[in-house]
């Protein structure tokens, strides 16, 4: 049977079984906000959250991740490989889009020569067993974005909330391995697969944002210097915001953490945004992006126009956060319509 | 109280004073607020025709703190020539005490501003609201009476307004910007009488040493360091904060324990008698982090010690930028 | 696949200090591993990510060329907290390498052409790595002409002059110096770079010109190229941005789609005007 039904209260006996073999990353509420923790109590999950505040981003690019550590004594220095890599996660309760941008950042780390082996192997040893969302929020909108709210193709083992039950459904080879070592769990019903697909329609249904972004790089890439960059960043205050909390923005910083008082320590990553004054500025004093003008476009441009023409996909899961919780509700699909707006350039005609 | 008529009204003095102002050309741009995209917030606006007026808003969300836009690190409020233009600034009392302490500072030069006095009847505390709705969405807020109607999906839920609200508004007593001859119009205090007796904080301030550090470490947990609360506070404007600082470096970067901590620790020590209460930085924190104990605590002790109020009267000295020889100083030998 | 963060380790062989102000130094490193020496295998015009573990790490351009086995030089203005640290190394100290980075100048396809090389200050190290790589035995005969024009503010800021030198007096390189303001015992040329550019008057035909250096020198020797009827094409530039990762990882060095540190550092001229004018 590809179809499993788990129980509500067995979520801790699925706890049990795979903390075994697994670090158990879940959704908690920590203080004010839902957040994605490595668990020790399984009766901690909340599985009916809207949107963590904190993409689970964080658990593949930690906030701050070690390079290498280093130890110095004299003038013999030895490196160490971070430790820690080969250790097996399961994302629980991960949603659609979280997901999605998990491809994103990979694929985004596996270009070129130097592919960034910490990232993928972390996702290598990751199972992510998904939930569809059953009541997308107003901000979202990953059916633009070539997702929908019950996407499972990026999921391991994917569930549906049934109310009582979970649907369980195996989608990776890797995740229908998982789902027979859980021998215990129940074979679903053809209604209950049924109430799946409704729930399915239903929350794809109550998506309200729409946003055309079909070649939105097309209409980007000649307007660079369009007035409209102005208007779009008249309000921002500058703050990392929209970066910091966003599923796909991979931007870091390296800085080398010693131990005080011992000869060893780190070299580590740790977030950076581009919204930042700083993110660019040279050592003599040259910054190529000084102005918010230029920031807030980057922004835009590298998720709509550099990342599609790129690597022909956008750069944007549609989770809605920066929208959510820009402090001045510079809001993104704002921008967005704005840019869809914009007069088309005539062609020039190039003179034989 | 109604507060929806109260909006009412504020929201036409602003228009009508913005309209003024623009039609006579005594200012190029107004700066205020408009209605956001998303319950629960409101969002900065700028406008420079009469005929945009109606763009301008009041209700009990617009908290962030417009004086941030004046300040000279936000370099957006000029022309194309570059020359700085001449700004009506919509003003709530933090607003106002904001602009007067950026003018003591020397930071902004309030001849080329109008101060647009509002009464403002306090801002909605969001994280409280959100914290009582959990994970459901709020489709839409309101005010009605004294109360504040939130509804969502399945649900609508009343709070009592002043209840509800951020808690400094609850003790603020600068509701409309300080009076300043030929700089203000609209709503304005003449000479405001300040009486707080600090009850407010007056739980926090008698905890112990050790239950306080318990507190603030709790409280900061689960910083990012996105410096949203910088970037909101008019008061930060310098062009190299100190955690940017990287010849050399001053602290760590990370969201470790410690590095949190002195970033939070010292930008409180930049705030003492530098904070206006406005409230900003905790409402633009993206995590929730509610930074009212601290910043009132600050403002107590400028008080206390030194009788000094931020941001109400241009000529006096905020106790970081004045000597005194009767300055108290005691706790420099303070054992606690 | 290794982690691309990890340094090879090298020790410090030799110090030089570059100018009269000793704000400038060339730092020659060896590779404590022979296999790691083996793995450098770079083009002029590469750069590398150089670390002194526990300070930090940044880009600098290779100024030693490939020609020159053995050991790999950098040439390292004090500037920030990471280059400071270099300016207080002794030899034998150990630095960090990664790299080699970057695109590096198009050595195969300025096969067969005339060679313009237009240097200004500082930023000469990667033109050295070019021109000591261009005058091998092994390679002279694949180019043509090779004219370079180094311009300094005054002499005690011209670097690597021990083999200036040498090449002024080889017949097969035309070498042209120039300081900005006459100087007491200086008899070479006076005057900016531009001028100078102007005065040689490189011709065009079948030739590729470089240019390094800072942006109102590059401006203006490129402008004065044009002049003399260089086309975008034949003009190349190597780009400097902030960087962390040095392999497209960090996103700080983009401008638009492309990242300096991979995709660059060396651009056309046409190139360069197909890209936001963000750097």
């Amino acid at each position: 049977m590809e179809y499993k039904i788990l129980k509500k209260d067995q979520i801790i006996k699925l706890y049990n079984d795979l903390t075994k073999d697994y670090n158990f990353f879940a959704p908690i509420k920590e203080k004010r906000n839902i957040v994605f923790r490595k668990i020790t109590n399984p009766e901690e999950i909340v599985l009916d959250y809207l949107n963590s505040k904190v993409p689970p981003k964080e658990i593949l690019f930690p906030e701050k991740d070690i390079l290498f550590e280093y130890k110095i004594n004299d003038n013999e220095i030895e490196l160490e490989e971070p430790k820690n890599l080969n250790e097996q996660n399961i994302i629980f309760g991960i949603r659609p889009c979280d997901a999605h941008s998990f491809v994103l950042l990979v694929n985004f780390f596996s270009q070129g020569d130097f592919k960034d082996e910490i990232i993928i192997n972390r996702r290598k040893n990751t199972i992510l067993i998904g939930i569809g969302c059953n009541t997308p929020k107003s901000t979202c909108f990953c059916t633009s974005v070539e997702g929908n709210p019950f996407q499972k193709d990026y999921m391991d083992v994917f569930l549906v909330d049934l109310q009582n039950e979970y649907l369980v459904e195996g989608i990776s080879d890797k995740g229908k391995d998982l789902i027979k070592k859980l021998s215990w769990l129940a074979d679903a019903k053809e209604m209950d697969i049924e109430k799946a697909q409704e729930l399915k329609k239903q929350a794809e249904e109550s998506i309200t944002t729409k946003l055309d972004l079909k070649d939105i790089d097309k209409i980007l890439d000649p307007n660079f210097d369009h007035p409209i960059w102005k208007e779009v960043s008249e309000t921002c205050i500058g703050c990392g915001t929209c970066s910091f909390l966003c599923p796909t923005c991979t931007c870091f910083d390296v800085i080398d953490e010693n131990v005080p008082n011992k000869n060893r320590g780190r070299r580590i990553r740790i977030w950076d945004t581009c919204q930042s004054c700083l993110y660019t500025l040279h050592t003599s004093g040259h910054n190529p992006r000084n102005s918010c003008i230029q920031r807030v476009r980057n922004r835009i441009l590298h998720k709509f126009c550099y990342y599609p023409e790129n690597y022909g996909m956008l750069g944007c899961v549609g989770c809605g956060r920066c929208v959510q919780l820009c402090p001045v509700n510079n809001d993104l699909r704002t921008i967005i319509e704005k840019i869809k707006k914009i007069e088309p350039k005539r062609e020039e005609k190039v003179s034989a | 109280m109604v507060i929806e008529n109260e909006n009412k009204e504020i929201e036409q003095l602003i228009r009508d004073l913005a309209g003024k102002l623009l039609e006579e050309k005594q200012v190029d741009v107004i700066i205020g607020y408009t209605e956001g995209t998303v319950p629960l917030s409101s969002s900065p606006i700028v406008i420079d025709k009469a005929e945009d007026v109606d763009k301008l808003i009041w209700n009990n969300l617009c908290y962030i703190n417009l004086a941030k836009y004046l300040v000279p690190r936000i370099p957006t409020l000029m022309n194309e020539e570059g020359q700085k233009l001449k700004v009506g600034i919509v003003s709530k009392g933090c607003v106002g005490r904001a602009l007067i302490h950026l003018s003591v500072e020397h930071q902004l030069d309030l001849e080329s501003i109008k101060i647009i006095g509002i009464p403002c009847n306090g801002i909605i505390n969001r994280k409280k609201i959100e914290d009582e709705i959990g994970e459901r969405e709020i489709f839409d807020i309101s005010v009605s009476g004294d109360n504040i109607i939130v509804k969502g999906r399945d649900f609508e839920k009343v709070f009592p307004f002043n209840e509800y609200m951020n808690e400094l508004c609850k003790v603020c007593q600068v509701k409309s910007p300080p009076f300043l001859e030929d700089i203000c119009v609209g709503e304005c205090l003449e000479n405001p009488v300040i009486e707080d007796d600090f009850s407010d904080i007056a739980e926090f301030d008698s905890k112990t040493t050790e239950e306080k550090w318990e507190y603030i470490k709790s409280l900061l947990e689960t910083c990012t360091r996105c410096y949203a609360c910088r970037e909101a506070c008019p008061m930060c404007y310098c062009n190299l904060c100190f955690v940017d600082q990287n010849q050399p470096v001053w602290f760590g970067k990370t969201t470790g324990y410690s590095d949190i901590f002195v970033f939070h620790l010292v930008r409180a020590m930049h705030m003492a008698g530098r904070c206006v209460g406005c409230g900003a930085c905790s409402s633009a924190c993206p995590m929730g982090i509610d930074l009212n104990l601290i910043n009132r605590s600050l403002e107590k002790i400028a008080k206390e010690r030194f009788n000094f109020t931020t941001g109400i009267d241009p000529r006096s000295l905020p106790p970081m930028m004045a000597y005194d020889i009767e300055d108290k100083e005691e706790f420099m030998m303070e054992e606690d | 696949m290794p982690n691309p963060y990890i340094p090879m380790l090298t020790k410090i062989k030799t110090v030089v200090s570059e100018n009269k102000v000793n704000d400038i130094k060339t730092l020659e490193l060896v590779f404590k591993k022979e296999e790691d020496l083996k793995s450098f295998d770079y083009n002029p015009g590469q750069f590398a990510e150089i670390s002194l573990i526990g300070k930090g790490e940044c880009p600098i351009g290779i100024a030693s060329s490939p020609t020159e086995e053995g050991s790999i030089k950098f040439t390292i203005k004090k500037m920030g907290t990471v280059t400071t640290g270099f300016h207080n190394v002794e030899i034998g100290d150990t630095v960090g390498v990664r790299g080699p980075l970057g695109n590096g100048w198009p050595i195969e396809e300025m096969k067969g052409k005339n060679i313009v090389i237009i240097g200004g200050g500082f930023a000469f190290s990667t033109l050295r790595s070019l021109v000591v790589y261009f005058l091998d035995e092994r390679y002279r005969n694949n180019y043509k002409d090779i004219t370079v024009i180094y311009g300094n503010r005054d002499s005690g800021e011209v670097l690597y002059r021990d083999i200036l030198e040498e090449w002024e007096k080889r017949d097969d390189i035309n070498v042209v110096l120039t300081i900005d303001r006459e100087e007491e015992g200086w008899t070479r040329e006076v005057g900016f770079v531009a001028a100078v550019v102007k005065k040689v008057a490189p011709s065009p035909d079948n030739a590729i010109a470089v240019v390094c250096g800072p942006p109102i020198m590059i401006r203006t020797a490129v402008a004065e190229l044009v002049n003399l009827g260089w086309k975008d094409e034949q003009i190349l530039n190597s780009l400097e941005m902030r960087m962390k990762c040095g392999v497209g990882k960090c996103g700080r060095c983009n401008i638009g789609n492309k990242f300096v540190c991979i995709d660059g550092p060396v651009f056309s001229l046409a190139e360069l005007k197909k890209i936001p004018n963000e750097y």
